[in-house]
């Protein structure tokens, strides 16, 4: 069993690859249960693999530039300038969807879009059979609201249960909409235009850098420890996870 | 021998760029004390681009005495506040105006391959710098494919050497290609890339350390690497090269006036048919303004360079500039660029050290057991988050499977090709209805791949693929994707199949040049700014001395 810097035994060495959806029965991830809690700092959902590290214990070795413009990421919430009031509810509902986003702490993802579409500075490309991207989000979100109520009854994507939000999403993943404001779109091209935007918010957010155990920002500091002896800095800290080591190892056949 | 022992002591000669450069502030100097020309004092070149090209011809030419003026689109960068060491905040690096694209497999733009401002594209390019192989100059009579160059290898080596020295690059002695050394010694290895050189160790394919242009040691007022990873967004510490470090102060400080935010809007022509000048509009006014020029040369890269081409109209050329033969814009180019990661036991976190680590150019050649002509490159790459998602959402996840590979990030490397996409006519910028805040029309780019295309790209990626496997990989994860620019502009042996002539000078305008990826006819499987470089400072040397002037080689 590993150990870690502390040289306590930790609950489970990370080595082996069984919580990967790909490796999984019908591509299903793990019910979240087996990840640990936050302890330190803030994660999405206060769920994830570092439970001891906050990547914002470091801000104070960052250099101005970068500290104000991540800094910034945190007080975004509630904020529209770009969406009208009733895309909101839509918008967040995605957003909540697309990145597995059941609770609070949430990433302010449709805040972080929004603000990006209002600005106007786009990604510097546009598809030929696509409109603008700032249109394909209003059509898309007007799509995802015509489906919830042609195929569920219900009167917007925000108002069905999470099921029937999954599934929406999954067809639009799946390039399976047609009808309505889709057929004014590249279905496959708007869920590309559209996730790019998504990802690029949440991914930009330092909670979501301690879920995933990344470093973060490092000017002037750098880093040291490229490995193999270690790939730790002093600051970090190595996986974890809140499986009981015992049931685990029978549920391997050990 | 003694070039060995003399790793990274051996300087360039006839540029002092490294040690202009002020040690406790980022800024280019000599923003401040700058020459500045008048519009209507007829300089001796006009230069549109501060990026690879431009950067490195106003360099050599002001070094000769002549007075340069670059017009440049994007921002004079102050690294110290305008670059952060952040993803998503480093998005004004990139070419960001609209601009379409079609055709049956659209080439995404952007941070994947536009740059704009002081600096161009290398700002937030990896670092990879290898040379072109001799093949790449005559694919045509060698393989059948693609075309020849209307110059050989020969014509660039010794420009290799110099930018080379310049920028500097560092990696083990090259056994590809013309086999040859370089000025300074390989980065260590991260654990992330070892992983996967050991992985190629096991399938027999040769890799080698570099080549990078990233300083490993101290050269002149440039620091070492920090080893923070963060080489897409802009190299905050200055160790990885572009022209911003390697060429702009020196042109500065030889009276080159850097004119940013000023976007080119014409290439004017006068009763002769010659060149007059850059019409240009300054970032926030409407009225246009005119850089009188004895010559003209073009560097905006294989989009910019045929949009403001086909944009400037005239009676003599109707459908745009050097386009009666209707060449402008055509055999645009990328390479293919699929990415594959593979999952490992131990953290690697490969978000540490330079994203280019180690590079293999054992597929580079024609194998006719393939069953296609030309090759591949392989290269070690480390997105960051932002990146990773886009890779991770690439293999179909979103949702919960996605954070969950997400959350599984640190366990990952990545390892991509780059492919040798042969050059056709069809695929073309053109100027499209839309227009920028200026009023001018945007270019769409259409780009559909060939049999041969799609033929390199499945057989690379299998071989990536292996190599995970053999490295003892226990998921993987694919992206298909495109990278990098060239063509649009060529230069070729006749105005029937080409914009240039050898001497990168127009066939239709006797003193108008074009000094950026655009002119050439292949790509090879190298990342091209080492090569963009290398041709514009052979441009520069041959109009210093009149031979790209005197039609010898029409």
């Amino acid at each position: 069993m590993a150990t870690d810097r502390t040289g306590t035994p930790a609950a489970r060495d990370l080595s082996r690859p069984h919580h990967l959806p790909n490796l999984r029965p019908g591509k299903e991830p793990p019910d979240k249960s087996w990840l640990p809690r936050q302890r330190k700092g803030t994660t999405p959902q206060m769920i994830g693999r570092y439970p001891d590290f906050d990547v914002l214990d470091s801000a104070g070795t960052w250099d101005e530039a970068t500290s104000q413009v991540v800094m910034a990421r945190l007080h975004l919430a509630g904020q529209f300038a770009f969406f009208a009031a009733d895309e909101q509810a839509t918008l967040r509902a995605f957003c909540d969807v697309t990145m597995a986003q059941d609770g609070e702490p949430r990433v302010p993802v449709a805040e972080m879009i929004d603000a990006k579409l209002a600005t106007g500075k786009m990604d510097g490309y546009q598809y030929a059979d696509m409109p603008d991207d700032r249109d394909t989000w209003h059509l898309v979100l007007a799509g995802l609201d015509e489906v919830a109520g042609s195929r569920y009854g219900r009167p917007g994507f925000a108002a069905c249960d999470p099921q029937a939000r999954e599934a929406i999403v999954g067809s639009l993943a799946d390039a399976q909409l047609a009808g309505g404001s889709w057929e004014q779109v590249n279905v496959k091209r708007a869920w590309s235009v559209c996730m790019r935007m998504v990802l690029a918010a949440f991914y930009a957010h330092p909670w979501a850098w301690n879920e995933i155990g990344f470093g973060g920002p490092a000017y002037p500091r750098g880093y040291m420890r490229l490995g193999p002896l270690s790939t730790l800095e002093p600051f970090e800290t190595r996986g974890a996870t809140s499986e009981d080591p015992v049931r685990v190892a029978a549920e391997l056949g050990e | 021998m003694i070039r060995k022992l003399l790793k990274g002591a051996v300087g360039p000669k006839d540029n002092d760029s490294r040690f202009l450069l002020d040690v406790h502030r980022r800024d280019l100097p000599g923003e401040d004390t700058m020459c500045r020309y008048d519009d209507s004092d007829e300089v001796d070149i006009c230069i549109v681009g501060a990026g690879a090209g431009g950067s490195v011809l106003a360099q050599r030419l002001a070094r000769a005495g002549w007075r340069v003026v670059i017009i440049e689109a994007g921002p004079f960068w102050h690294p110290d506040e305008d670059w952060v060491s952040d993803e998503a905040g480093s998005h004004d690096l990139y070419w960001t105006q609209k601009r379409i694209i079609g055709g049956a497999d659209p080439i995404e733009m952007g941070k994947n391959n536009s740059g704009r401002g002081v600096g161009g594209s290398m700002v937030h390019y990896a670092g990879y710098c290898p040379r072109f192989h001799p093949s790449d100059f005559r694919t045509r009579t060698v393989d059948g494919v693609g075309a020849d160059w209307p110059i050989d290898y020969e014509q660039v080596r010794p420009h290799y050497q110099n930018v080379e020295r310049e920028l500097p690059v560092a990696g083990q002695d090259w056994p590809w290609g013309f086999p040859h050394t370089y000025p300074f010694s390989p980065h260590p290895v991260s654990e992330a890339a070892s992983v996967l050189w050991r992985g190629a160790i096991a399938q027999g394919i040769k890799m080698r350390v570099g080549p990078v242009g990233i300083v490993n040691g101290t050269f002149g007022n440039r620091p070492h690497c920090i080893y923070r990873g963060f080489c897409l967004q802009g190299c905050k510490v200055h160790a990885k090269a572009s022209p911003y470090v390697t060429h702009l102060p020196d042109a500065l400080a030889h009276q080159v006036e850097i004119r940013a935010a000023c976007m080119a809007a014409r290439v004017e022509i006068d009763e002769a048919g010659r060149a007059a000048g850059v019409t240009y509009i300054r970032e926030g006014e409407h009225a246009e303004r005119m850089q009188r020029a004895r010559f003209v040369a073009v560097a905006g890269y294989s989009i910019e360079t045929p949009r403001l081409l086909l944009n400037s109209t005239s009676q003599r050329f109707p459908a745009g500039l050097c386009n009666n033969e209707d060449q402008v814009g055509r055999y645009a180019m990328v390479q293919g660029a699929t990415q594959s990661a593979g999952r490992f036991g131990a953290e690697l976190r490969m978000y540490k050290a330079p994203p280019p680590e180690v590079s293999s150019e054992d597929f580079y050649e024609t194998d006719p057991s393939r069953g296609f002509a030309r090759g591949f490159s392989i290269q070690t790459v480390s997105p960051q988050p932002i990146g990773w998602a886009e890779h991770v959402l690439a293999d179909g996840h979103w949702g919960r499977g996605l954070r969950e590979y997400m959350r599984d990030y640190n366990h990952w490397t990545t390892v991509g090709v780059l492919n040798e996409l042969l050059p056709h006519p069809d695929n073309r910028v053109t100027l499209a209805e839309e227009t920028d805040p200026y009023g001018l029309p945007v270019a769409r780019f259409d780009y559909t791949l060939g049999d041969n295309d799609k033929a390199n790209m499945a057989y690379s990626a299998v071989v990536i693929k292996d190599l995970l496997h053999a490295a003892g990989a226990q998921d993987i994860l694919t992206i298909q994707r495109f990278a990098h620019l060239v063509g649009g502009a060529r230069m070729g042996t006749s105005p029937d199949n080409s914009v240039i002539d050898a001497s990168q000078r127009a066939w239709a305008v006797p003193n108008l040049f074009v000094a950026d990826g655009s002119v050439c006819p292949t790509q090879g499987s190298a990342n091209p700014a080492l090569t963009i470089m290398a041709l514009a400072s052979r441009l520069a040397e041959r109009m210093i001395s009149g031979a790209a002037m005197s039609g010898a080689d029409r």
